[in-house]
Order: C-alpha cells, then sequence, then structure tokens
C-alpha cells in the first residue's frame, strides 16, 4: 500500500458544548481524490481546517507525510507548510478587494517562491491562464470578476505554492453551473497532474464526479465510508440515502398539474 | 386567458442624456394561473432584473422599464406609481428575495416580520391567528417557539419558510422567489421546492422560481425560460430536449448526468457583459455553430408558442 500522503486518527474538535467533530479518521494517497460530503453545521468545514493545520484538534492527531502536523507551536512546519493549500466557499473572503487577481496571485507566488517581481508576474499570468483567465481579466479587481473567475482566481493563488494537497471547503457552492462545469474540469486536470484533492460539498453530484472515495458527515461524525460509486449505488446510512434523493434530477416527478 | 403578459419588455439604467444602459431587453414571457416557470441563466444575465420588474423595486438598483408591456390579469405593471404599487406588492405579487442569507431584517423578530407582512397583504385580519396559520402552511411545527425568535436564531431552511410565508400572508396571484435556495443544503432545497409546489397545489399560485440550476427547474416547474447577456433565447416546457445552443451546452454540463471522470462539457468563455453586447446574437461568440448572419441585426427575438426559440438556425443545433 501507498503511505498516505495525509492521515487523520480519532480527531475531535469541541467548541465548548458544540462537539463539532467527533473520533474522525480518514486519510488521502498521493494524487488521490476525497470527498467529504453533509449538512450545513456537520463539521466539514472545522474538519477541512484542521487537516489544513489551521485549527489543532481537541482530541486526536493528523500526520503529512508521516510527521505530525500539531507538534509545538506551529502548524505544518517549515518546508511542510506550503504543500497544503485551502480555497474557500466565497472568494471574496481570500481575494483582497483591492487587488487585482494578478497581483493577489503574484504576491502568493513571491512569498512562495521567493522570486523578483518580474518572474512573479510571468508566472502568475501562465497560473490564470491554465485557469481559464485571460490577461485582461487578470488584471482586474475581484467585484469586476464573475464568481466562477473569483473561484478559478483563488485557486490559482492556492496553487502558486505548488502543493502536494487542495483541500475545498464548498467551492462550487456559489457559482453558476457552466461555472461549476468549468472549476470542476480543472480540478480533474490537477488531479491527472497528480495533485491531492480533498473535496468539501453539501452535493453528493459534485463529490460523485470529482471523488474517487466519500466520507459522509452527520452531526460531526463521519457515518459512512467507501467507493464513491458504492455509496451511490448502495448507500447504507439513511442520511446518506436522503442526500442521494435530494439531487436535483434524480428526483421523482410528482404534483404536476 | 394569462395571468401574467410581458411583452418586449427593456429595462435599463437612465443615464440623464446619454442613451440608458439596457440590462434586460424585448424580454417577452406568459403565465398561466398556477403555472410554475423556472427562470434560469447565467449570473449577471438579468433574472433579478425582470424579477424586480414584477414588484416595482426597480428604481432602488437604479433601473427602470424603458419601453414594453406587463399586464398582470387586467393590470398594467408597466407604468405603475409607488402608490398603487402598495397595493399590489405582497396582496397580487409576493417576493422571495435571492440569498437565505441575506433575508429577513436581523433585529425584528419572527413575529414582527409576519406582523408586517401580514398588514402589507390582508389588512384587517387578526394578526397572531394569520400568523400561526402562514407558519402552517409553510410547514413549520411548533410555531409558538419560532414566533419570537429572531432570523440568526434559524437555520437557512428555516429562515426561508419563513420569507416564504411572509411572501404569501396576502394571498398573491403570483409568487416570484429569486434563488430562494442558493447556498442551502441539498436536502434543505428539496424541501422548500416541495413547499413551493405544495402552495402552488392548495393556494393555485402561480410561481417563477429563478435558478442557475437546470436540473432543479427541470424538476420541479411546468416550463423554463432561459436567459442569455439580458435576452430570453428558449421558453421549453420542462422535460423537453431543448432547442436553443446555449440550452443545449447548459443541458449537457450537468453534473449529475457525467461519467464520473469524463471531462464535463463545458460552455467556452463568458456572455458579453451589459453595456459590451455585440450586435446580433450575443451567444455567438460561444456558440458551435454560429453562421455569419448571426452577428447582425438586433437580437434574434423568440419566436414559437409552446416551445420557444430564439435562435436563428435551429435545424443546426442538436
Ligand atoms: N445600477 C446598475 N448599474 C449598472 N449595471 C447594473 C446595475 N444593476 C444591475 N446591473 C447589471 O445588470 C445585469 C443583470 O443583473 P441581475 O442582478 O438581474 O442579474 P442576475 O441574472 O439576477 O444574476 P445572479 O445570478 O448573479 O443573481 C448585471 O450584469 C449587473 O451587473
Ligand atoms: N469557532 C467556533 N466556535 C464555536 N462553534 C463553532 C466554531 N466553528 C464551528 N462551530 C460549530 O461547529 C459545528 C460544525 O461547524 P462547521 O464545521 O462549520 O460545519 P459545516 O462546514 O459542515 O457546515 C457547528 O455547530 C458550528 O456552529
Ligand atoms: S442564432 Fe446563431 S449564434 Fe445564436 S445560438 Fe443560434 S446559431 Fe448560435
Ligand atoms: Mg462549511
Ligand atoms: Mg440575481
Amino acid at each position: 500500500m501507498i503511505a498516505p500522503l495525509l492521515s487523520a486518527r480519532g480527531v475531535a474538535m469541541r467548541f465548548g458544548r458544540v462537539a463539532a467533530v467527533r473520533d474522525a479518521t480518514l486519510s488521502i494517497a498521493p494524487g488521490e481524490s476525497i470527498g467529504i460530503v453533509g449538512e450545513s453545521g456537520s463539521g466539514k468545514s472545522t474538519l477541512a481546517r484542521i487537516l489544513a493545520g489551521l485549527q489543532p484538534p481537541s482530541q486526536g492527531e493528523v500526520l503529512f507525510r508521516g510527521q505530525p502536523v500539531y507538534a509545538g507551536s506551529i502548524a505544518y512546519p517549515g518546508p511542510l507548510r506550503r504543500q497544503v493549500q485551502m480555497v474557500f466557499q466565497d472568494p471574496y473572503g481570500s481575494l483582497n478587494p483591492r487587488m487585482t487577481a494578478l497581483a493577489a496571485v503574484a504576491e502568493a507566488c513571491r512569498f512562495h517562491e521567493r522570486c523578483s517581481a518580474a518572474e512573479a508576474n510571468i508566472r502568475s499570468l501562465d497560473l490564470l491562464a491554465r485557469m481559464g483567465i485571460g490577461p485582461d481579466d487578470a488584471r482586474k479587481k475581484p467585484r469586476l470578476l464573475s464568481g466562477g473567475q473569483r473561484q478559478r482566481a483563488s485557486v490559482a493563488r492556492a496553487l502558486s505554492a505548488s502543493p502536494a494537497l487542495l483541500i475545498a471547503d464548498e467551492p462550487t457552492s456559489a457559482i453558476d453551473q457552466s461555472a461549476q462545469a468549468q472549476l470542476l474540469n480543472l480540478f480533474h486536470g490537477l488531479l491527472g497532474q497528480g495533485l491531492s484533492i480533498i473535496l468539501i460539498s453539501h452535493d453528493l453530484a459534485v463529490i460523485r464526479y470529482l471523488a474517487r472515495r466519500v466520507h459522509v458527515m452527520r452531526d460531526g461524525e463521519i457515518v459512512e465510508t467507501g467507493d464513491t460509486a458504492d455509496v451511490f449505488d448502495h448507500p447504507q446510512h439513511p442520511y446518506t440515502q436522503a442526500l442521494i434523493a435530494s439531487i436535483p434530477g434524480r428526483r421523482p416527478k410528482e404534483n404536476r398539474p | 386567458m394569462s395571468l401574467l403578459d410581458i411583452a418586449d419588455l427593456t429595462i435599463g439604467i437612465p443615464r440623464g442624456r446619454a442613451t440608458p444602459l439596457v440590462i434586460v431587453e424585448n424580454a417577452s414571457l406568459r403565465l398561466q394561473p398556477g403555472e410554475m416557470l423556472g427562470l434560469i441563466g447565467e449570473s449577471g444575465s438579468g433574472k433579478t432584473m425582470l424579477c424586480r420588474s414584477l414588484i416595482g423595486t426597480l428604481r432602488r438598483r437604479g433601473a427602470a422599464i424603458l419601453s414594453g408591456r406587463i399586464t398582470l390579469a387586467g393590470t398594467d405593471l408597466a407604468h405603475t406609481d409607488e402608490h398603487a404599487w402598495r397595493d399590489i406588492r405582497g396582496r397580487r405579487v409576493g417576493y422571495v428575495p435571492q440569498s437565505a442569507l441575506a433575508g429577513p431584517n436581523p433585529v425584528m423578530t419572527i413575529a414582527a416580520q409576519l406582523r408586517e407582512a401580514i398588514l402589507q397583504g390582508t389588512p384587517g385580519t387578526d394578526v397572531p391567528a394569520r400568523a400561526r396559520e402562514l407558519l402552517d402552511l409553510v410547514q413549520i411545527r411548533r410555531p409558538e417557539r419560532v414566533l419570537d425568535q429572531y432570523p440568526h436564531q434559524l437555520s437557512g431552511g428555516m429562515r426561508q419558510r419563513v420569507m416564504i410565508a411572509c411572501a404569501i400572508a396576502g394571498t398573491p396571484e403570483l409568487l416570484v422567489a429569486d434563488e430562494p435556495t442558493t447556498g442551502l443544503d441539498v436536502t434543505v432545497q428539496a424541501g422548500i421546492m416541495q413547499l413551493l409546489r405544495d402552495i402552488r397545489a392548495r393556494l393555485g399560485t402561480a410561481i417563477i422560481l429563478v435558478s442557475h440550476d437546470l436540473a432543479l427547474v427541470d424538476d420541479v416547474c411546468d416550463r423554463i425560460l432561459v436567459m442569455h447577456a439580458g435576452a430570453c433565447v428558449e421558453s421549453v416546457p420542462a422535460n423537453a430536449a431543448p432547442r436553443h445552443p446555449y440550452t443545449i451546452a447548459l443541458n449537457r454540463s450537468r453534473i449529475e448526468l457525467a461519467e464520473p471522470g469524463a471531462p464535463l462539457l463545458t460552455i467556452a468563455g463568458q456572455p458579453p457583459s451589459v453595456g459590451d453586447w455585440p450586435p446580433g446574437c450575443r451567444f455567438a461568440a460561444r456558440c458551435s455553430i454560429a453562421q455569419p448572419d448571426c452577428g447582425l441585426g438586433p437580437h434574434p427575438p423568440l419566436r414559437g408558442e409552446a416551445h420557444a426559440n430564439a435562435c436563428l438556425h435551429p435545424e443546426r443545433a442538436a
């Protein structure tokens, strides 16, 4: 078996009386894609932040390339840091409204690669172009870009660190259907280039398309785990069954006049 | 007779002596009583502006009706002043605004919000009794508990049910719901859709459901009106095969139909922005079957009755 890139064992997170995550165990291999699906408040984002090194868990351990992520006071020490990048649901939150898409990506490039401003610009324009954002749009501020373009710009920014693992928290929830298809294609291409992706969504159709394995969360707990196709065709947990029944296009058509 | 008749409606932003900035051009749409219509299109295609013209709130976004007609069961809505709108809004047309998060007033309890909606919708009714009845209609259990709460204490789905309760307080003939479930969970979304269908069945309300999810409206609605860059490009019965190249492409980009791992078919590029529309068909730059005449003259109008299409070359589309 290939050594996992990232693994979490018995991870739990309490916020006061709320148990946001309980006893979560999962792992992801290099180049693999896994999905985490569940309704709002089920603990997906909390788990994602723990895996990304942004939130020390109250219990359990997270290993990246076999090394503990939370050892001592900083998560992902030294060169491991840049290998895990995160994109969020609302790209407004992660893109500075006063900076053009190009400036935002170039800033990250310079931070990660310690290259000159000119080099960073060239690299960033190339990254943005790979994300389907041409030089004209690259020079626009976030509010002038469409939701899908903003989301792809924030992926470009995350990729400027040349990460091994991308954690995407509801990246398609706020964008339209055609922008969603463009973003998923892009993720698919990145998987082909060896990137690992943890995709978080409340939409099982998105997970089914991209993730090989899926973890279904409810009330902080992983209630079902398996190959996405199996879970999709033979859901065991009633909650998973409800999720699948809720996907538009799979619902029975009744109540029509 | 149609309940709602929109003909050649053009909406734009007046700019003093300069020509106005056109946002929706020559939109046409007819709705039967009790019909459920899905309105879809990419972000910025003009869906919200079209909805706002039906509740008289264009002015709040700096926009106005530039030409065309809107008739709701004999009432002219295109030339209605603010005073007259007060008798229509909430009573004849109900509105559920876009975004569950922006929804209700954060500093008013649910009881206070409902009270306001009831006084506007059906003045002179017994407010507490009607409030409970409305919460019952939107299938909120234990209404007594919800009434004293503030919006932030409710889940997104519950908040949206309250917004729908407010919108139907005056038993309107037409309910306009602008992306009522965008950003909400799929299970919650399914519940809200079922609720809209129940309301239609019980009260006979005609519903316009705005969405950018073709699969969703195809599931829930009787008919779908597709907008692209400010123009209506197709009016297609639910479950019928689309005929306009844009709708065909949208339909092909649906992930729930895709083979896992196979590349998704996407629509190249972005729609042209407002103020930057090319002559002719505004889908031409993204269309795989565009012909030289597609880029000439005004945008092609919708043609046909039950299944109307604005494409100049429907025989080539497949
Ligand atoms: N006051 C304004 N001045 C200039 N342009 C405007 C103004 N108000 C709206 N627009 C533009 O009009 C177009 C249509 O806006 P509208 O809100 O109707 O889109 P929409 O289809 O509802 O999109 P979404 O799916 O994002 O809600 C957009 O391109 C928007 O930027
Ligand atoms: N910083 C925090 N403080 C207190 N409670 C929190 C915090 N972050 C998350 N929670 C709670 O933990 C639970 C899981 O939240 P979250 O991980 O955001 O869920 P999801 O991403 O699945 O919607 C929720 O009940 C949420 O309110
Ligand atoms: S009118 Fe021409 S450009 Fe427009 S959709 Fe039809 S074929 Fe394509
Ligand atoms: Mg979340
Ligand atoms: Mg809108």
